[in-house]
């Protein structure tokens, strides 16, 4: 006995070293937990702990400062959210973000590139012919793009609309199948087909362009990520622009696109001065996170950077799609596709996430659409002044919807121009599908936003609040919701079917597209 | 025949034992979540080498295994060629940012490394090191026939 002691006493010692080690990094991670230096947020353990108890003699206002979390359907602990990788810009990040949490390592951005310019150059030639085999896989994987119009139906300026719904469809038969199951059935088995859509390289984020976009101008072609939607799912390019103050001119953009060189030649004699000087503003590039003339760009030459009208274009929408601004890190941003301009003078609210409350504001606040106005010392300067925004929202207040012959003046189908599908597509708009309670009025819109709640749905940071989209004219905005995660109309109402618990049937959905072709 | 001072004779052990020490305390770092600085580099590669098959989470956990074995292995000197078949193939992979992740590795490739580069480079030492204390284990025959005939004599 002593001697198999003394033979193994020194293993003994470097054991017990061993776990004092292990035991000393545990209690180093607890400490190094919720700090400045952290990614990680405090445990709910900890915050629970740290919640003054009832029965304690603490105050009423201590009790207000504790950490209490406000529930989602369960804490980031019981669903096994994983922790947001640690990368650095430019690196992969997962397509699905909606698994992960966790804080960034600072709010604050830097102009520095983490390589010198030519390795940047060198490392998104290599990386990106991957990632864009593996976004196109993992969109194909999601959506069956067949391309399969709806016959008869087009955009304001004739592109055919998309039939839906193409979203795939895991383990069940249908959606009729899917939407009988319980949300917590559809959670516990994973079936739910609507999740979020994430930045194909979230670790840079910013603008990415369709190609229908990139090949009229190449300038904005991206060297480490391109679009991952077929241009067939997009608005039409260029897009009809119609005036509120000329609606006897229909398209008066007349399928061309509005640039710099000819905004003058079309608009001079029909706008106001203020209006033709807020819309050359809206034309005029200016830098961006990623678009400038520094090196710390996505483009091979340096860039003039972006108008509003670039993805705007013509006032519209070109599907282009951002990162909304309001959370750090950038992993946690949602995707947001660009909304259409189109009817903004009936909007009193703007932006998917950030509850904006006026154009002008809208125009002011775009800090390199990034939420952070300090990068604007290196890139070079935004910072547009408040009469530029006045003007920029005097032309953004005439932008008119698309024609909508159908409709009469209190948004109304004409029962005689409407076929019978379409008729029963308004009652269910108005009934059973319950549409009409968020989207009603001149723009089929509360101005309100609504937290639908879809962590019910599948197990993932909540989203929280998204603002709600205005109907009116929405055939020409595919693809659907704030990032775009419902290719087609079709896909939106199976949507909004599941979320809202609607038990649609077949025929009820397609009704409801008809009449929703018709706004 | 051993060297007759003690702290020259257990040199290779010290040696092992600061080795494995290492190993095993950046091994350990690794389980905890944004707590090994080695993290972004190490996770990185180990994805590029699964072709993304792993995550970034799974990939660290991985390697985390990966190292305190190593660790324990020098360690408590046991199993001496499974360690030295470990230490051999982490050792490859440490090297592999020099290649898979250049922009990340090198101010300018192949002479300049930046500071993560550096930290790659001083790997060689490991290597030396694991060498030394680890060899004489995986083949002890083999360095014994070649003493006896060096020495025929002894």
């Amino acid at each position: 006995m002593w001697s198999f002691v003394k033979k193994h006493s020194s293993k003994a010692i470097l054991v017990f070293v061993l776990l004092v080690l292990t035991f000393g990094i545990h209690l180093t991670y607890d400490k190094y937990r919720g700090t400045g230096l952290s990614r990680l947020p405090l445990s709910s353990a900890r915050l629970e702990a740290a919640e003054p108890q009832p029965d304690s003699d603490t105050s009423v206002a201590a009790k207000n400062v504790s950490y209490r979390r406000t529930t989602p359907a369960a804490p980031f602990e019981e669903d096994n959210l994983q922790l947001y990788p640690t990368i650095t810009k430019g690196m992969r990040t997962p397509f699905d973000l909606w698994k992960y949490y966790g804080r960034g390592v600072s709010s604050f951005g830097s102009p520095i590139l983490p390589m010198r310019f030519e390795q940047w150059l060198d490392f998104h030639s290599k990386q990106k012919p991957g990632l864009m085999a593996d976004v196109h896989a993992y969109m194909h994987d999601r959506f069956d793009f067949s391309g399969e119009a709806i016959p008869g139906t087009f955009m304001s300026a004739g592109k055919p609309i998309m039939r839906g719904p193409i979203a795939r469809l895991a383990s069940v038969k249908s959606f009729e199948e899917l939407a009988a199951l319980k949300p917590s059935e559809i959670r516990k088995r994973d079936l739910f087909p609507y999740k979020p859509l994430a930045h194909p390289l979230q670790s840079n984020a910013h603008m990415v362009f369709p190609q229908m976009w990139t090949k009229a101008h190449p300038e904005h072609e991206r060297i480490d990520v391109d679009m991952d939607f077929p241009d067939t799912y997009l608005p039409e390019f260029p897009p009809a622009l119609f005036l509120s103050t000329h609606k006897e001119l229909g398209d008066v953009a007349g399928g061309r696109e509005i640039t710099l060189d000819n905004y003058y030649e079309i608009f001079d004699g029909l706008l106001t001065p203020e209006q033709m000087e807020g819309l050359k503003e809206l034309l005029r590039p200016s830098p961006t996170t990623w678009f400038n003339h520094t090196d710390h760009r996505v483009t091979k030459s340096p860039s003039k950077g972006v108008a509003c009208f670039d993805c705007h274009v013509n006032g519209h929408t070109n599907a282009a799609f951002e990162l909304g601004p309001d959370s750090r890190p950038n992993m946690s941003r949602l995707r947001t596709d660009t909304p259409t301009m189109r009817g903004n003078y009936n909007l009193m609210q703007f932006s998917s996430k950030r509850s904006i409350r006026s154009m002008d504001h809208f125009s002011e606040v775009e800090e390199y659409f990034d939420g952070d106005p300090g990068m604007q010392q290196a890139i070079g300067p935004r910072a547009v002044k408040r009469e530029v925004t006045n003007r920029m929202g005097d032309f953004n207040s005439i932008i008119d919807y698309p024609p909508a012959p159908k409709l009469n003046p209190l948004m109304r189908l004409i029962p005689d121009l409407a076929t019978e599908q379409e008729l029963r597509g308004e009652e269910l708009f108005h009934g059973k599908a319950q549409c009409a309670k968020c989207h009603y009025g001149p723009a089929f819109v509360d101005d309100y936003m609504h937290d639908l709640q879809v962590e019910r749905f599948y197990v993932c940071r909540p989203e929280g609040p998204i603002k709600t989209f205005p109907l009116r004219g929405i055939k020409d905005s595919p693809p659907y919701l704030h990032d775009g995660r419902c290719p087609t109309l079709h896909d939106t109402v199976e949507f909004f079917n599941l979320v809202l618990e609607l038990k649609l049937t077949k025929g009820e959905k397609d009704d409801l597209v008809a009449y929703l072709l018709c706004l | 025949m051993p060297h007759e001072n003690v702290y020259v004779y257990q040199s290779p052990t010290f040696l092992r034992l600061a080795l494995g020490l290492v190993y095993f305390h950046f091994g350990v770092l690794k389980f905890y979540p944004d707590l090994s600085p080695a993290e972004l580099i190490a996770t990185q590669t180990v994805m590029n080498v699964s072709f993304h098959y792993l995550d970034a989470q799974t990939a660290q956990f991985a390697l985390a295994i990966l190292e305190t074995v190593i660790g324990l292995g020098l360690i408590l000197n046991v199993f001496p060629r499974i360690t030295f078949i470990l230490f051999l193939m982490h050792m490859i992979g440490t090297f592999l940012p020099l290649v898979l992740l250049p922009e990340l590795t090198f101010k300018i490739a192949p002479l300049a490394p930046n500071i993560e580069g550096q930290y790659i480079f001083k790997n060689i030492v490991f290597v030396a090191a694991g060498w030394t204390v680890l060899l004489p284990q995986v083949f002890p025959q083999r360095l014994r026939d070649s003493a006896s005939k060096a020495s025929p004599n002894s």
